[in-house]
């Protein structure tokens, strides 16, 4: 997306303790987990504190996107993950995008992610 | 203030990329003027999502309709119904006397192809096309054994018959279950044919007081509502809950018990899982059962609860901020018996359903259901 000049939106994966992490925050009140650094909670509206989550986590749902999208080439697969005790991140799939990841796969994010991407394989 | 509305028009919906935005408006405009027998609104709410700034004066002036107030909103694909909802509003309190509803979209000329995925939000700087966020709702489906592909399938196949009765339909047709199953993958398990079109076109609604007249249909209750977090401990896909909701508001407004009072629905079939959670959140059929609806015709023209006559977003086609006045349209066509081939027996209540997303982690940008009455 080159011409694309603003911040980058998507979560950022970080290594912390030898293992990809999205550095995100949590909720100080309900204990919502939120993929992003944001000033308050979604929910509740309550302050937050930075919080990572992962590495691990369960795919809610997945596809293969098979039409064209700028800057990518298809096919690619996405996949929900709900991260453990973490949030739900949209996930790029690695590898060949022949068939969605079954549902309740147990994935791992990657580090250093193509694109910025989260990105994550089957454990 | 009691509200009605006194006349509607749309432009033909297809891709028109010979033609302008001035064009298309003016086809709807034009018609809904005739059909409410007035020369003049008070003010002007415009409902569209990429139209460039500027596009409602520009397109507005050129039939005469200056130095009114006029209002441009967005809420995605519910920029139109939007529209709607505030002009509503405006009459019912009287703040205006007449006010005009409209909304435009040429996608034909804003994108080559599919809509983009918005590069400002973290999904769709991260590739998730509109198809893949409702693929996501689909698989989900399946996987659960809520729906199966033939239920899928079989909403499209309702709705493209249903559109072989519209004139001003996009697309038609006679297809069957395995035709649209077999249609090119575009994002699993949705097909080609269960995803709604790239279009272009304009529908207007002209809105005043109720009065006693054989052609004003009354507007029994409105509602929109935006998106809460939907996240990981959402209990039901992308966009259940906000229409659950949304009806709940509508229904009460409208002094209704449940959605399954009303005789007819337009709602937001985008893609065919769309119409099969939103028949089930709206509460026209149980739980789970939205598939089953669509293959046992109940859902049909004919059937007990007839959803998307026009042939909806599927086959209608769906230019984005048109798309919730076009749907008033064909409800108010309905309610006044005009709908031709497709008419629904004895319409004396109807409802529309419009639904837009777009913003990660939220369960819509916004959704707005409304009740309407025959004269």
């Amino acid at each position: 997306m080159s011409d694309v000049t603003t911040a980058d939106p998507r979560p950022l994966v970080r290594v912390r303790d030898g293992a990809a992490r999205v550095a995100g925050c949590r909720c100080r009140a309900c204990g919502e987990p939120v993929a992003f650094v944001w000033p308050r909670c979604p929910v509740c509206r309550a302050e937050t504190a930075a919080a990572s989550f992962g590495p691990h986590g369960t795919v809610w749902s997945a596809t293969v996107v098979r039409v064209p999208v700028p800057g990518r080439t298809a096919p690619y697969g996405l996949a929900y993950v709900d991260l453990d005790d973490g949030p739900r991140v949209l996930a790029r799939v690695k590898g060949d995008a022949d068939a969605p990841l079954p549902i309740g796969s147990r994935v791992t994010l990657l580090e250093s992610a193509e694109e910025r991407d989260v990105q994550v394989e089957v454990l | 203030m009691d509200v009605a509305v006194h006349g509607v028009g749309t432009s033909h919906f297809g891709r028109q990329p010979d033609r302008d935005l001035v064009a298309l408006a003016w086809d709807a405009v034009r018609e809904a003027f005739a059909d409410a027998a007035v020369s003049a609104v008070d003010a002007v709410w415009v409902g569209t999502v990429f139209g460039p700034p500027g596009v409602a004066q520009r397109v507005l002036r050129a039939m005469g309709i200056t130095g009114i107030p006029v209002v441009t909103v967005e809420n995605a694909c519910a920029s139109g119904t939007t529209a709607f909802a505030e002009a509503h509003e405006a009459v019912r309190t009287g703040r205006y006397g007449r006010v005009l509803a409209l909304g435009l979209e040429q996608l034909s000329t804003a994108f080559d192809g599919a809509i983009h995925p918005e590069p400002t939000d973290p999904e769709g700087r991260a590739g998730l096309a509109l198809p893949a966020l409702y693929a996501m709702a689909a698989a989900r489906y399946l996987h659960l054994g809520t729906a199966t592909p033939e239920q899928l399938a079989a909403v499209s196949v309702k709705n493209h018959a249903h559109a072989l009765h519209n004139d001003r339909a996009q697309y038609s047709g006679r297809y069957t279950v395995e035709e649209v199953l077999a249609s090119r993958m575009i994002a699993d398990p949705l097909t080609l044919l269960q995803c709604c079109p790239t279009s272009d076109g304009a529908a207007a609604a002209v809105l005043g007081p109720a009065a006693r007249d054989a052609r004003h249909v009354t507007v029994r209750g409105v509602a929109m509502r935006s998106g809460q977090p939907w996240d990981h401990r959402s209990p039901h896909v992308w966009g259940h809950d906000i229409v659950r909701d949304t009806a709940a508001d509508a229904l009460a407004a409208a002094g209704l018990a449940a959605a399954t009072d009303v005789d007819v629905a337009e709602v937001h079939d985008a893609f065919t899982i769309g119409e099969i959670v939103t028949t089930e959140a709206l509460g026209l059929v149980p739980a789970g059962e939205g598939g089953k609806a669509a293959t046992e015709g109940v859902t049909a023209l004919g059937g007990a609860h007839p959803v998307n006559p026009s042939g909806g977003l599927l086959s209608r086609g769906h230019p984005l901020g048109a798309t919730g006045l076009a749907q008033l349209a064909e409800i108010v066509w309905q309610l006044r018996g005009e709908a031709g081939a497709r008419q629904v027996d004895r319409a004396r209540l109807g409802l529309v359903e419009t639904m837009g997303g777009g913003v990660s982690g939220l369960d819509g940008n916004a959704c707005v259901i409304t009740v309407l009455e025959a004269p």
